[in-house]
């Protein structure tokens, strides 16, 4: 019950990061799919894992907090197509983690495919660097929340490199281009 | 770590070498260091961690720190491949593993190709591309840096996770995609009007015969995928960086040097593109004959981009020279003798 609560939280923060051009909405959006992977993750791999997903997770949440564009900026103006890619996105995901495979955890299964196919497709969709770094750190976690869906016990090793690149993607300096 | 990925990292590390003593006399040496020794880091790091998932996090972790690189290109437009290619290949992972019907390994299959060819910025993924940035910052790195041993990654492994019927699914559309790659690099070298995007456009084409390689499942396909992954590193990588260096006459040269090199990049003989596409048209004619004809046709393509590109190179003097003539002689010699190089590898 809570790793499919867990599961739908995970969709609804990679889904506000989709529609945000803010950086509260984007903070917001990756706290929420951070502590929705954690508790997935937790079960799955332990608590040590879980407590690397979600401090990699929450540290680029608040340094998302303090950079980018100012205000929530959630659904703006032309945000539809967003709004749809999101909506397709999260029954595309759920029916391929509840009808067409199985295993022994739907929820990370659902939870892995729509964090990592919705976090990928912004990327492809916007120019903004606030945008991107959020959906870098997202994907990463997403990446090692993956690592779950071998048999046997996951190494912690996923955990917290994920945790290292979403912890420290925000600190990327952002350079203009210039010429050569 | 297999051997094939350990011969590449070797490969990439003479080539780091190269570029460090051959680079343009203007570019900062230290920087270059650190950057491309970052660089090296990150690459072994694909090919030596344990596993597919630690690889994947690797190839983000490389995509930002190049990211961060000043350049010409914005930082959206730098970070969208490989972050695009880890997302796709993500997705082919979890289709590999969780428990479902035959087709899901279908669609892992292709979004290891796909993935595979976003990363090292193959068509239809091809990077963005400006002629002056620093190589350091440019696609070159995955094209011809990172990528061969992403490559040997991502396939080793792909073979040990793919059933039967899946991993001939990857091989079909491995050597189709090597097809386009091959026509559209080596069309796009011929004709494109910039001089640095013909040479990006040529490691596209080399990388066509690569994928038919792999695709090709024999022997024969292995031996020709490595030693076209070694005339990129070690023979068109450098010789691309020599390219780069500023002249006070941008004039064009036509003198033998020139040629020799156009022979290398063409993969004439006795070069070690020769070896690789002689072994490439044995192991397609073992397979299936038309395809052998396609390839055959294909390589011919080669011809006018690689004289174009030759002439770039203008006339190289003292250690630009030098640099050269140390990357013909060792194309040379792999091409005269690539059986070392083939059993370093294990093949």
């Amino acid at each position: 019950m809570i790793e499919g609560f867990a599961g739908f939280v995970a969709w609804l923060g990679a889904s506000v990061v989709v529609l945000s051009d803010g950086r509260r909405g984007l903070a917001l959006g990756a706290a929420l799919s951070t502590l929705a992977l954690a508790a997935i993750v937790l079960s799955d791999a332990g608590p040590v894992a879980a407590i690397a997903v979600g401090v990699g997770g929450l540290a680029a949440a608040a340094r998302r907090l303090t950079v980018g564009v100012a205000g929530w900026g959630i659904m703006p103006p032309g945000s539809t197509p967003r709004f749809i890619l999101c909506v397709a996105g999260g029954l595309l995901a759920s029916w391929i983690a509840l009808g067409v495979t199985s295993g022994h955890s739907s929820a990370l299964r659902f939870a892995v495919i729509t964090v990592a196919g919705l976090a990928g497709a912004r990327v492809l969709s916007s120019d903004e660097s606030s945008v991107l770094l959020t959906s870098v750190a997202l994907l990463a976690l997403a990446v090692a929340a993956a690592s779950g869906l071998t048999e046997g016990e996951p190494a912690i090793w996923p955990y917290a490199v994920a945790a290292a690149i979403a912890a420290g993607v925000g600190w990327l300096p952002q350079s203009a281009p210039r010429a050569a | 770590m297999r051997p094939e990925s350990a011969e590449l990292l070797v490969l990439a590390a003479a080539a780091l070498l190269f570029a460090l003593v051959f680079a343009p006399a203007a570019a900062p040496r230290r920087t270059l260091l650190v950057q491309g020794g970052t660089g090296m880091v990150a690459t072994a790091a694909i090919a030596v961690v344990p596993t597919f998932d630690l690889a994947l996090l690797t190839i983000v972790g490389l995509g930002v720190m190049q990211a961060g690189i000043a350049g010409k290109r914005t930082l959206a437009v730098r970070l969208r491949a490989p972050v695009l290619a880890a997302a796709i290949l993500a997705l082919a992972l979890v289709f590999l593993r969780v428990e479902g019907p035959d087709v899901l390994e279908r669609f892992a299959a292709v979004g290891l190709v796909a993935g595979l060819a976003a990363a090292v910025g193959l068509f239809p993924y091809i990077h963005p591309f400006a002629p002056d940035e620093p190589v350091a910052a440019s696609p070159i790195v995955w094209i011809a840096f990172v990528g061969p041993v992403l490559a040997a990654v991502v396939l080793s492994r792909a073979e040990g996770l793919l059933s039967v019927d899946a991993g001939q699914a990857l091989a079909a559309m491995l050597i189709g995609l090597g097809v386009i790659n091959m026509a559209w690099g080596s069309m796009g070298s011929w004709l494109t009007d910039d001089t640095a995007a013909a040479w990006r456009y040529s490691f596209l084409a080399d990388w066509g015969l690569v994928l038919c390689g792999f695709g090709l499942t024999l022997s024969d396909g292995r031996r020709a995928a490595l030693l076209m992954l070694f005339s990129i590193v070690v023979g068109r990588l450098p010789l691309y960086l020599v390219s780069r260096e500023p002249r006070p006459e941008r004039a064009s040269s036509e003198g033998p040097i020139n040629l020799v090199v156009a022979a290398v990049l063409a993969g004439s003989a006795p070069f070690v593109g020769f070896a690789a596409r002689v072994l490439l048209l044995r192991g397609a004619t073992q397979l299936f004959w038309p395809l052998a004809l396609v390839l055959a046709l294909g390589m011919l393509l080669w011809l006018p981009g690689s004289l174009r590109l030759g002439r770039s190179l203008g006339r190289p003097r003292g250690r630009l020279a030098f640099g050269v003539a140390l990357a013909v002689a060792v194309n040379v010699a792999a091409g005269l003798y690539p059986l070392p190089l083939l059993a370093a590898a294990k093949l």
